[in-house]
């Protein structure tokens, strides 16, 4: 009699024992899940960087470097050259663990005017795919020179919509992007600059977008007319999530010199390239053998 | 089959046997406590094992530390060193069954052959011992003291002649070195992994007869006390695994991943309960089918270190290792169990456990938690264990019998 009671106690408590410890685990395994998929959707976050007209991928690396120096781990750099028709050539690489690649976005069909800009745009689209098959990013933060800014923003409001829930795009600096081309006066909006007010609301509400503009004089960088450059808050302000305009002067404020210049690089350190560092997923070490 | 169990008895009557039984049970209270040290010091004394992660454990016990590393100092002398007592035990026991005299010398030198054996020299004076022959050489510390033995009862014994020891602890001490020489040449021109005596790696591969291959295999160099290809925790480092989490991660869930059948998804969380070969099913069919007293004692001390998959204590308690009647269920029930789960995941009734479980996780909580709490899983691995319990109950009978037979029963 004692015997069964005893047995029958001991199985009680293990019962216990075991409901507890699953249930104690389970609330640990949910914990420990969601925090790994936080981290994980932190991971990498690439700097995807579009080069104005009449340039090519090559146009960043002097920009690339500068933002480099004195840099522990560097970022990496990789290049996509579009060309007419529409073949991807990449080259350079990214080290594994980079968290933080810049990738650089050229076109062989470089030329000005709205229509190229389109087609650019649809190219962009193209590489992006392609990038993100390779990388698997579901955050990422892009710089645009010149026309860059401009092809950005045709695929934000074109074709990002088929990215949206997956891929977010947190910040956009657009450098010296002429959005309404060479015009002086803000009442005369180009065709482009129409198309871009009319369907501002494809724009991203969780985008952070910095518009830096240069200056030679009061009114322009030596090419773009700084109104054209400021038409940009008809487009973002009101928006997205944070619109700021920023204007530089001094040495290297001239259109094509923006890319080199010191407070622009300073500009891309401070706010774009922030992203958190990924936390390494603890391997599962010491082993038992 | 008379005949053979007849056969079978015999041969446990043999003087081989009867050494290596010996030998067993001088071995078990230090495998049983090296096995208990080592799972309190990975399992709740560091920060990365199971009760430590779930019961935040080196959060608020004190001097966790110290008591750390006074865990890991009695796991690495004890089961860190099996080999060496192994030597020991063997040789000390071969001399003492052959010539029906027991010889205290003789155990010395089986064990000093084998730490020559283990030697490697370094510079600076520092004294090293090849570690994968000190955790993994069981079977070789086990081998190097039969040959000692047989070795000084070849000789005629007589005590007082010091030139005729002298010839022999010579005789032993060269063969030895040589083999020593021999190991560190064969190091150097890489080919001792073929042997599998250079401690488990894990291996990763994806396809379904790859891994039930290489989970037979483990269990088959498990069964004679050697590190085979899968580890005895789950690492998470390998392609495959972090493919599928980065999967599950971004998709939300554990299903329909790019690898379903790896050795994570399959050994370790559905064949790997209480250790190699389904441990914690043998121990539940000897504590419900068995009548010999000494293997439910064996068991019930056993049970502790078991539940976080460290099966060493019954591998020599029983004993499993090197016993013919335990091979087949040893190596077959693991491989039933993961042939079974990988059609269940075939047939997508379950997800493939992803997430990273930590060091030392019950076998059959590895797939639960892997999978973020998936109850199928849960099911299933209790399923299996009832299973193979049924699976392990004939052999253990067998076993018995032949030991009746034997006329070893007490």
């Amino acid at each position: 009699m004692t015997w069964q009671k005893k047995h029958w106690l001991v199985a009680l408590i293990s019962v216990v024992m075991v409901v507890a410890v699953i249930v104690v685990s389970l609330q640990w395994s949910r914990k420990n899940v969601s925090q790994l998929a936080q981290r994980h959707n932190s991971t990498i976050v690439p700097l995807i960087m579009i080069p104005g007209s009449s340039a090519t991928e090559n146009r960043f690396d002097s920009l690339v470097k500068a933002l480099n120096v004195n840099r522990r781990n560097p970022h990496s750099l990789l290049k996509i050259r579009v060309a007419k028709s529409d073949q991807l050539t990449f080259s350079g690489q990214i080290r594994p663990r980079d968290h933080a690649p810049i990738v650089v976005v050229g076109f062989e069909n470089n030329h000005d005017g709205y229509s190229n800009i389109k087609n650019q745009a649809r190219q962009f689209n193209i590489a992006f795919k392609a990038l993100n098959e390779r990388l698997s990013f579901s955050r990422f933060e892009v710089v645009g020179h010149s026309n860059g800014g401009l092809i950005f923003t045709v695929f934000l409001e074109k074709d990002y919509a088929q990215y949206a829930p997956e891929i977010q795009v947190t910040k956009l600096m657009t450098i010296g992007s002429p959005f309404n081309f060479n015009e002086r006066n803000i009442n005369n909006k180009t065709q482009m600059l129409s198309d871009f007010i009319k369907n501002r609301k494809k724009l991203p509400t969780n985008l952070n977008v910095y518009s830096v503009a240069g200056t030679q004089n009061y009114t322009s960088d030596g090419i773009v007319p700084l109104t054209s450059v400021m038409a940009s808050r008809y487009i973002f302000q009101g928006q997205v999530k944070h619109f700021t305009t920023m204007t530089v002067s001094g040495s290297d404020a001239q259109h094509s010199d923006l890319p080199q210049n010191h407070q622009i690089v300073n500009l891309i350190n401070h706010y774009m390239l922030t992203a958190k560092r990924r936390h390494l997923v603890q391997p599962n070490e010491p082993e038992l053998h | 089959m008379n005949r053979l169990l007849m056969l079978t008895a015999s041969a446990y009557r043999s003087k081989a046997v009867q050494v290596m039984q010996q030998t067993f049970q001088l071995l078990f209270p230090v495998i049983l406590l090296g096995s208990s040290a080592e799972v309190l010091k990975f399992v709740f004394l560091t920060a990365s094992g199971y009760v430590a992660t779930i019961f935040n454990v080196t959060h608020w016990l004190p001097f966790d530390r110290e008591l750390s590393v006074l865990m890991g100092t009695i796991y690495h002398c004890t089961l860190g060193m099996a080999g060496l007592y192994g030597a020991y035990g063997v040789s000390y026991f071969t001399v003492k069954v052959y010539r029906r005299q027991s010889s205290p010398s003789a155990g010395l030198i089986g064990l000093l052959a084998f730490l020559m054996i283990a030697f490697q020299p370094r510079g600076g004076g520092r004294i090293a011992f090849n570690p994968s022959l000190m955790t993994e050489g069981l079977l070789v510390g086990m081998l190097v003291g039969y040959v000692c033995g047989r070795i000084l009862c070849a000789f005629k014994n007589r005590r007082t002649d010091l030139w005729e020891t002298m010839w022999r602890l010579t005789l032993i001490f060269a063969l030895a070195v040589s083999v020593n020489l021999l190991i560190s040449e064969l190091r150097r021109a890489g080919s001792l992994s073929v042997l599998a005596i250079s401690g488990p790696t894990s291996t990763s591969g994806d396809s379904l007869s790859f891994v039930l291959m290489m989970g037979a295999l483990t269990e088959l160099l498990s069964w004679i006390g050697i590190g085979g290809p899968f580890t005895a925790s789950p690492t998470f480092t390998d392609p495959a695994s972090i493919a599928n989490l980065n999967h599950a991660l971004k998709a939300g869930s554990p299903w329909n991943v790019p690898h379903p059948y790896t050795d994570t998804t399959l050994f370790h969380s559905f064949a790997n309960f209480g250790g190699n070969g389904v441990m914690l099913a043998l121990m539940i069919a000897i504590l419900i089918f068995s009548k010999r007293a000494n293997s439910r004692t064996v068991t019930k001390w056993s049970i502790f270190p078991a539940l976080f998959n460290s099966h060493y204590a019954m591998m020599v308690g029983i004993p499993v290792l090197f016993n013919p009647i335990f091979l087949l269920p040893f190596t077959l029930v693991p491989v039933i169990n993961m042939t079974i789960a990988a059609m269940l995941l075939a047939l997508h009734w379950l997800p493939a456990a992803v997430y990273p479980v930590p060091a030392g996780t019950p076998g059959p909580l590895i797939a639960f938690l892997g999978t973020n709490g998936n109850w199928i899983s849960l099911l299933l691995g209790i399923g299996l264990i009832a299973l193979d319990v049924l699976m392990y109950a004939p052999f253990i009978k067998l076993a018995e019998s032949v030991q009746k037979s034997a006329g070893e029963l007490k």
